[in-house]
């Protein structure tokens, strides 16, 4: 201890020896800050840390400069989860006694570890926001944000009170407890706590005392707690005299309520699964049914048309073959050469002729039938077209120059090297004021005989139509 | 029986690190040394007037 005068140091008398300054009320300051901080050093001893706060406290009153009151507070505030407090108290106590400080190792021991300090720091931050939380009644979000300040924290004093208040608040009264209780293992105690305490304890008490009663009646329990969770464990829990048949009994029940599952859970699923994949089978077979027929009916449609060709082809097959299978036109050629090797019958067989060319279009049969058509016709050809020049000539004599028309055509058609029956020709369509073809078959005439009279005959006919016409 | 709105407003935000050395710099040091120091230095002065 030293005077507050000179800074000597002071001995047993109530005056400095230094200076002579009177000091007994100075020394009783000194001894009241020191009893102090005896009593707060006890109460921190025994987690009384309020009581050790509120000792030290008045211990740093009477005297600011004792470092160990300081050091020890701030340590008390640490242990409450008051960090920032702590930190305040250990720089001030650096402040005054730089050298051989044990709050240097303290606030170097926060300040090395800088995560450690943004992580104090986040806490803090957490323990406010949930109190705006409290304060705009989000109680739930201010209850999540507790919890995890806890997490990070968990000698956060404050912040267990808090939580405890939100959980009295929703009359969660065993969660209350719990935190409750937990604040009295850091902080013996609390005022606070204590009374929230007493609160929870009354809300509880009925249960309690039912449960106490429940107990006695039956068989006590340990309880014990571990972490969150409150173990119940019972004791003299006697095994029944007949354990054997209650197993039995169990196993059926088990049996029975596992075949129940299966029938009511199981089977149903796997009826649906069966069901399912014979529905599926179903829809693709009836896909694949779609696809047949749809070809079955292409094709049918393929086979009608062909049928009609068929049919028409054979309808046309049965005109060219006769009752014996030979075809009918060749029947008939045949029979027109016979006719005329025979009888020499020039009519007769221009008409079988006239009767094969009316039925059947002779450049697209074969090549036998052909020549033999064409040599029958170039044999009674020339005949034929005398026959008809001379029946055509009457007729344009007679002045009937459609008869003529008619039978010079033919003659001209079966010889047509004939220039009298051409030139007739051209007359009777002249005559018949037909020009036109009158013109045409003079055209004839002088193509096919040039320099001869019949040409200049034509020539000079012809020029006369053209005349008339134009006029 | 507890009123939470009552006991809710005994619940004050906690000072943040940042906020520390603003707290040292405002916390009142005065001891009941320094007030007897005080006190008896203008007794002196009375007693010399």
């Amino acid at each position: 201890m030293f005077c507050y005068n000179c800074g000597c140091h002071l001995s047993e008398h109530d005056f400095c020896t230094s200076c002579g300054a009177d000091v007994s009320l100075y020394k009783k300051i000194m001894c009241m800050s020191n009893r102090f901080y005896n009593d707060g050093l006890e109460k921190a001893g025994v987690r009384d840390l309020t009581g050790a706060i509120n000792s030290l406290r008045q211990s740093l009153k009477f005297n600011k400069n004792n470092i160990e009151a300081r050091n020890l507070l701030g340590l008390v505030y640490f242990e409450t989860g008051e960090v920032v407090a702590a930190l305040s108290e250990w720089v001030i106590s650096k402040n005054m006694r730089p050298e051989k400080n044990i709050a240097d190792d303290y606030i170097n021991m926060l300040q090395s570890n800088a995560s450690r300090l943004d992580a104090i720091n986040q806490t803090i931050k957490k323990y406010n926001q949930a109190l705006v939380y409290c304060n705009q009644d989000s109680k739930d979000l201010a209850i999540i944000q507790l919890k995890k300040v806890l997490s990070l924290n968990p000698k956060f004093i404050r912040a267990h009170q808090l939580l405890a208040l939100l959980y009295m608040d929703s009359e969660q009264w065993d969660r209350a407890e719990r935190e409750l209780r937990k604040c009295v293992d850091i902080d013996r105690n609390n005022t606070l706590t204590l009374r929230y305490l007493k609160e929870v304890e009354m809300q509880l008490a009925p249960d309690e005392n039912s449960r106490q009663t429940g107990r006695r009646k039956k068989d006590d329990a340990v309880r014990y707690q571990s972490d969150n969770e409150i173990i119940i464990q019972p004791l003299n829990v006697k095994e029944q005299k007949s354990a054997g048949l209650s197993s039995l009994v169990n196993i059926a029940i088990g049996l029975v309520i596992g075949l129940a599952v299966m029938y009511f859970l199981v089977v149903p699923a796997a009826v649906s699964n069966a069901n399912n994949e014979a529905q599926k089978t179903i829809t693709d077979i009836g896909n694949q049914l779609d696809t047949k027929t749809s070809r079955i009916q292409e094709l049918e449609a393929q086979m009608a048309a062909l049928q009609t060709e068929n049919d028409t082809l054979n309808q046309e097959l049965q005109g060219y073959v006769g009752t014996d299978g030979t075809l009918q036109t060749i029947d008939s050629l045949l029979a027109a050469a016979t006719t005329y090797l025979e009888t020499q019958d020039v009519t007769q067989t221009a008409a079988n002729l006239e009767s094969i060319s009316s039925s059947v279009d002779v450049d697209s049969t074969s090549e036998a039938f052909q020549k033999l058509y064409k040599t029958l016709l170039g044999i009674i050809g020339p005949q034929l077209s005398a026959q008809y020049y001379e029946t055509g000539y009457n007729a344009y004599r007679s002045e009937d120059y459609a008869a003529a028309i008619e039978n010079l055509s033919k003659a001209v058609i079966y010889d047509e090297t004939n220039k009298d029956a051409w030139l007739s020709l051209g007359n009777s369509y002249r005559k018949s004021d037909d020009a036109k073809n009158a013109i045409t078959t003079y055209d004839k005439i002088i193509e096919l005989f040039p320099d001869t009279e019949t040409a200049r005959s034509a020539q000079r006919y012809r020029s006369q139509l053209a005349e008339n016409t134009a006029q | 029986m507890i009123n939470f709105e009552e006991e809710l407003k005994k619940f004050h935000p906690s000072l943040e690190v940042e906020d520390a050395e603003e707290a040292i710099y405002n916390q009142d040091l005065t001891d009941a040394a320094d007030l007897l120091v005080k006190m008896i230095k203008e007794s002196e002065k009375k007693e010399e007037k």
